[in-house]
């Protein structure tokens, strides 16, 4: 496969996490989307990395950071998650609207 | 030849499980989904010369992060319950803006000319030189995300506590 061939695929992964995202109203399955999208970057990071550059550890660090900063990330939403089903017993955003005025 | 069908096999399992994880409204088939998926990218990247990033993919995200999905989806609703139906006006409107995203990047990605260069010699993709890169020159960026990780899990910590009433 080609460059353009890595980035369109990076694209399209991008767009279906930006339709998870928007589409579901359960937080975990918004956490998904964002985890597709996270995913595609990496992606087009590793196909810039390979095509594009010629010191290639660059892209690689780039990826390294990106997967420890999703751990991060997720190991947050998920507390965040578990604490509002145990406040409200529900998980669904269009329930938990606390803060509307 | 075997090599291009097997690229194509794995950019398949990138879409399938993506197209499987953003449509699916129980949350398990989702988040199996995700884990194909990201198993397609970890053959990708294998593909484009960084089998320790590939590793690193399989070992963190499907072993670490989609594990822990799976426990906090048992532990916060009921795998019995029937998702609520979905709202077709709101669906439309994220296939709307997930459509045009992807029209307006093809269209950019089409008009974009990028200088491609050979790929770089054997040692500069070795393990060694991607070690001293990231001790030396990103040590910062390094011990950064490891004092992000440490914060990450004293604040999950903290959130999930029980309350406990002031003394």
């Amino acid at each position: 496969m080609s460059l353009d061939a890595y980035l369109l695929l990076g694209l399209a992964l991008f767009a279906l996490g930006l339709l998870g995202v928007i589409a579901h109203r359960n937080l975990i399955a918004v956490l998904i989307g964002i985890e597709l999208m996270m995913n595609a970057a990496s992606l087009n990071f590793m196909a810039f990395n390979r095509y594009c550059v010629t010191d290639p550890t660059t892209g690689q660090i780039f990826v390294l950071i990106i997967i420890g900063l999703a751990a991060a990330e997720v190991a947050i939403f998920l507390a965040i998650v578990m604490r509002l089903y145990r406040t409200f017993r529900s998980i669904d955003a269009e329930e938990l609207t606390e803060l509307k005025g | 030849m075997l090599e291009t069908l097997v690229i194509y096999v794995f950019a398949g399992l990138v879409l399938g499980g993506g197209l499987l994880a953003a449509l699916n409204r129980q949350i398990l088939y989702a988040i199996i989904g995700l884990a194909v998926s990201l198993f397609g990218l970890a053959g990708l990247f294998l593909y484009l010369g960084s089998p320790f990033v590939a590793a690193m993919q399989v070992l963190i995200y499907i072993g670490g992060i989609s594990v822990a999905i799976v426990f906090a989806m048992m532990l916060s609703i009921s795998m019995s319950v029937r998702p609520r139906e979905r709202h077709p006006g709101k669906f439309g409107f994220a296939l709307l803006c997930a459509l045009s995203f992807l029209i307006v990047g093809a269209w950019i990605l089409h008009g974009a000319e990028f200088r491609t260069v050979e790929q770089a010699p054997a040692a500069a993709w070795s393990l060694d030189a991607l070690g001293h890169a990231l001790l030396n020159a990103y040590n910062l960026v390094f011990e950064t995300l490891s004092v992000v990780l440490l914060l990450a899990i004293i604040g999950a910590i903290l959130i999930t506590r029980k309350e406990r009433a002031l003394q």
